[in-house]
């Protein structure tokens, strides 16, 4: 048995949204899926009893972090990753390329690898994909990522299709470096900047691989929300129906739900638990910042409608207590932040298989932005898969005038 | 609150049980749970039901970390321990946090200090009580002046002995007219530092208010919380607290809070005090340290602590504590939790929490049952020596170490080379 298989379970017969079955050596995986990241090993004070509990089926890790500490040798004696966390479910590695260059203040790329001075004793170093493929290997996660040449978002000429075609040819030396394909399963990534001729062509060339799932790259960056969702909309149509699609580093609940529609099965981001650090609980409408003075005395759950451990226990006015002062908030509000995205994902998934994912967005749009007019982007982009949404209130009162 | 002796014994200690309103029958010796926040610390209630499935505990709650939640509780109609997460647990009100230094100073005649992660607060006696009424506790302690230990001269003892009694005095008033405490329990605080005399002086104020005025002692002014409460010398503190318990009567339960090492511990025990808190546990785990002492006599040699900074556990994969049925130690190795150290993951405490919490609650059954066996004494030998040739330190060093780059994984370095 191969050490991925996908397969659609049902498909929205509207827009490009796909419910799927990922079957992984951990873990079955049902897509649309959220993978919550543990850079370190850890999901930030939440134990892996209780991410079972949330019915999460896999996270992610960060090869760079896991790299410096505890270190490639400490991870093969304890037999990968899995057994060293303590997770008995899924995980996905990134390459670490992206870490080094967002990190490190001297990362370098050229054809052979990412350059860049050792964090601990400054010496010049080497990110290859070779090395970044061992790493990998020796954590032993259920899917690892190509490493790729990153280029800023914004950065346009020559540079991004050099960048492009450098994916390309990395991704052939990741997979001759690839030592564990009977457990692991290695996904290229999509690269091309905000350049749909350079997207459709880094897609083709990928799909000529022998691989098990795709990522897209290169987004989520600081780019317009105009050309983010165009992009993903480029590789969606194009990417092999019968293979998962990954977009790296997307997490915000608007964009879930948009990127869920153009096609997408599996995001990661550290927003939910990062924010929970800072006292802020994830709510259909957005997010809340509980530090305010206004929960002082808000005697209500987070949300009533969470079944998560947090909002079955503690009122809004005790978190609001204690946000500030006793680190306990940060798990009690990370349970529920990684639960809402779980949920927002299940029922998603659930609206798909009963085919009513066009009505769940509109209602979706409609809790989370309230009042407030529906960005552009998010109108266009749902219109480009056949969602429509009805006018912003505001509007249809200066129309009616 | 009832409280029913069950045995006293010369050399073992008295065993009890302790009835908190609804609450089933508790077991003196008890272990309270500490908290700030009214949080076990580190621990959501989600994970302290896997630590424990034992539902009626009881919450050693503190005013001085709790402070700024008094309004709110004024407005909220349910229990105290409904608000922090824990419904059906029993709750008792302390002043002060026994986990953290408390600052010394501020005491007057007319007031006593409230020391919160906002500042300082003068308490008066009224506003005292109408803070704890707000909070509406199942048992709570009267005020008093505790800013006494080994240290203290006899000028500043014999003060802390008279302001309490002015303070209690309104607090026995208060406490028969507040509508929300008609339900609580007040426990009369004895105070007069290392002075037989004003230890004395303290109980004697105590036991002249009518019958039914309190309902248990709590003993304090040995310590200022902490790490201090770990560095007291059993020659110093067993001869006052025996002073102490000689003259309280017997048919109430005595409360000693503080991070006092096991083996000063079960000499209280032995000397007749019902009720401690696990600050100790949780003085341990915040400075990285695993609690592996034992309490089962066997043969083997034991260490009071693992050192989770250890760079020698770096790639141990064995669990905290051989043996022990822990939920850290049934699912996490020493590697792991040494690399939570490391990388300042908060899981790192939590883990650490739940395994010592799980040793000292343990402790505390095994402490009942050589009572129950009037083997006391056994007890504290085995846990005196640990099999070693000399008297284990259970003192907790406080862990100033910074992880610093030479403490980051080569081999990442050596495969990226
Ligand atoms: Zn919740
Ligand atoms: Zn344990």
């Amino acid at each position: 048995i191969p050490p991925l298989t996908y397969k659609v379970v049902a498909e929205c017969s509207v827009s490009k949204a796909r419910a799927g079955l990922m079957t992984l050596r951990h873990s079955e995986v049902r897509t649309p899926v959220f993978m919550p990241v543990g850079t370190q090993g850890t999901l930030k004070g939440v134990l892996p009893d209780q991410l079972i509990e949330l019915d999460c089926q896999i996270v992610l890790g960060n090869t760079y972090h896991l790299g410096l500490r505890p270190g490639i040798e400490t991870l093969k004696l304890a037999g990968g990753l899995h057994n060293f966390m303590g997770w008995p479910r899924a995980i996905l590695t990134d390459s670490g390329g992206f870490q080094m260059v967002s990190l490190l203040q001297l990362a370098e790329i050229d054809e052979r690898g990412v350059n860049f001075r050792s964090p601990f004793d400054n010496s010049e170093c080497m990110l290859t994909p070779e090395h970044s493929m061992q790493i990998q290997n020796a954590i032993g996660a259920d899917i690892m990522m190509q490493l790729d040449d990153v280029v800023k978002t914004t950065t346009t000429g020559p540079r991004v299709e050099e960048a492009m075609e450098r994916t390309i040819r990395w991704v052939d030396r990741c997979i001759e470096a690839h030592a564990r394909d009977d457990d692991q399963s290695l996904f290229p990534i999509v690269q091309g900047g905000l350049d749909v001729p350079l997207r459709e062509r880094c897609v083709s060339a990928l799909m000529e691989r022998q691989v098990r799932g795709f990522a897209v790259g290169g987004l989520s960056g600081g780019e317009s929300k105009h050309d983010f969702w165009r992009m993903v909309h480029v590789c969606t149509d194009r990417l092999p129906r019968g293979k998962p699609r990954y977009l790296m580093g997307v997490g915000f609940a608007a964009d879930l739900v948009v990127c869920v529609a153009l096609g997408i099965d599996m995001f990661d981001c550290v927003f939910p638990t990062r924010t929970a650090r800072f006292g802020c609980a994830l709510v259909d409408s957005g997010q809340i910042n509980l530090k305010q003075q206004k929960y002082k005395h808000d005697m209500q759950p987070i949300d009533e409608a969470c079944e998560c451990s947090t909002c079955k226990r503690y009122t809004r006015s005790y978190l609001h207590h204690i946000a500030a002062s006793e680190t306990v908030s940060s798990s009690l509000l990370s349970v529920h932040n990684v639960a809402y995205q779980l949920r927002l994902m299940r029922s998603m998934r659930e609206a798909i298989q009963r085919d009513e994912f066009p009505q769940f967005v509109r209602d979706f749009m409609a809790r989370h932005f309230g009042r407030d007019p529906i960005p552009s982007w998010i109108r266009e982009a749902l219109a480009a898969v056949k969602i429509e949404l009805p006018p912003d209130a505001a509007q249809e009162q200066t129309a009616s005038s | 609150m009832k409280f029913v002796l069950k045995s006293i014994s010369k050399n073992s200690g008295r065993l009890g049980q302790l009835r908190i309103k609804q609450s089933k029958e508790l077991q003196t010796p008890l272990l309270l749970q500490t908290t700030k926040g009214g949080s076990i610390p580190y621990l959501s209630a989600e994970v302290f039901d896997l630590v424990s499935q034992e539902h009626q505990q009881v919450l050693q709650l503190t005013l001085s970390t709790m402070d700024q939640m008094s309004e709110s509780l004024a407005q909220w109609n349910r229990s105290l321990s409904d608000y922090v997460g824990y419904p059906g647990y029993n709750t008792l009100l302390l002043l002060r946090d026994p986990c953290e230094t408390t600052p010394t100073g501020g005491n007057d005649r007319d007031v006593v200090p409230l020391f919160t992660r906002h500042g300082k607060e003068s308490l008066t006696a009224a506003r005292y009580m109408d803070m704890v009424a707000n909070f509406a506790p199942d048992v709570y302690q009267g005020l008093c002046d505790a800013d006494t230990n080994p240290e203290s001269t006899k000028k500043r003892v014999q003060k802390s002995v008279d302001r309490t009694e002015r303070f209690m005095e309104l607090c026995y008033e208060q406490h028969s007219k507040l509508a929300r405490l008609k339900d609580s329990t007040l426990l009369a605080p004895i105070v007069g530092g290392y002075s037989t005399f004003a230890r004395t002086q303290s109980i004697k104020h105590a036991r002249q208010q009518p019958a039914g005025s309190y309902g248990g002692y709590i003993l304090e002014g040995f310590h200022t919380n902490g790490l201090a409460a770990t560095e007291l010398k059993a020659a110093q503190l067993l001869p006052i607290v025996e002073h102490c318990v000689q003259q309280l009567e017997e048919e109430q339960p005595r409360l000693m809070p503080g991070a006092y090492t096991p083996l000063l511990l079960l000499e209280l025990i032995r000397l007749g005090v019902d009720v401690f808190d696990s600050s100790y546990a949780y003085c341990a785990a915040t400075n990285y340290k695993a609690l592996t002492f034992s309490y089962v006599r066997d043969k083997a040699e034991h260490a009071a602590f693992l050192d989770v900074t250890d760079e020698a556990i770096k790639e141990d994969f064995k669990p905290l504590l051989e043996d022990c049925s822990c939920l850290s130690c049934q699912k996490h190795t020493r590697a792991y939790i040494h690399h939570l150290y490391k990388t300042h993951e908060l899981l790192g405490t939590i883990l650490l929490m739940i395994h010592n919490l799980h040793h000292y609650m343990c402790f505390f059954e095994a402490i009942r049952a050589s009572m129950a066996a009037d083997q006391l004494p056994e007890l504290i030998e085995h846990v005196r020596m640990q099999n070693t040739t000399a008297e284990v330190n259970y003192r907790i060093e406080p862990n100033n170490k910074v992880v610093g780059k030479a403490a980051m994984g080569k081999g990442f370095i050596a495969a990226a080379v």
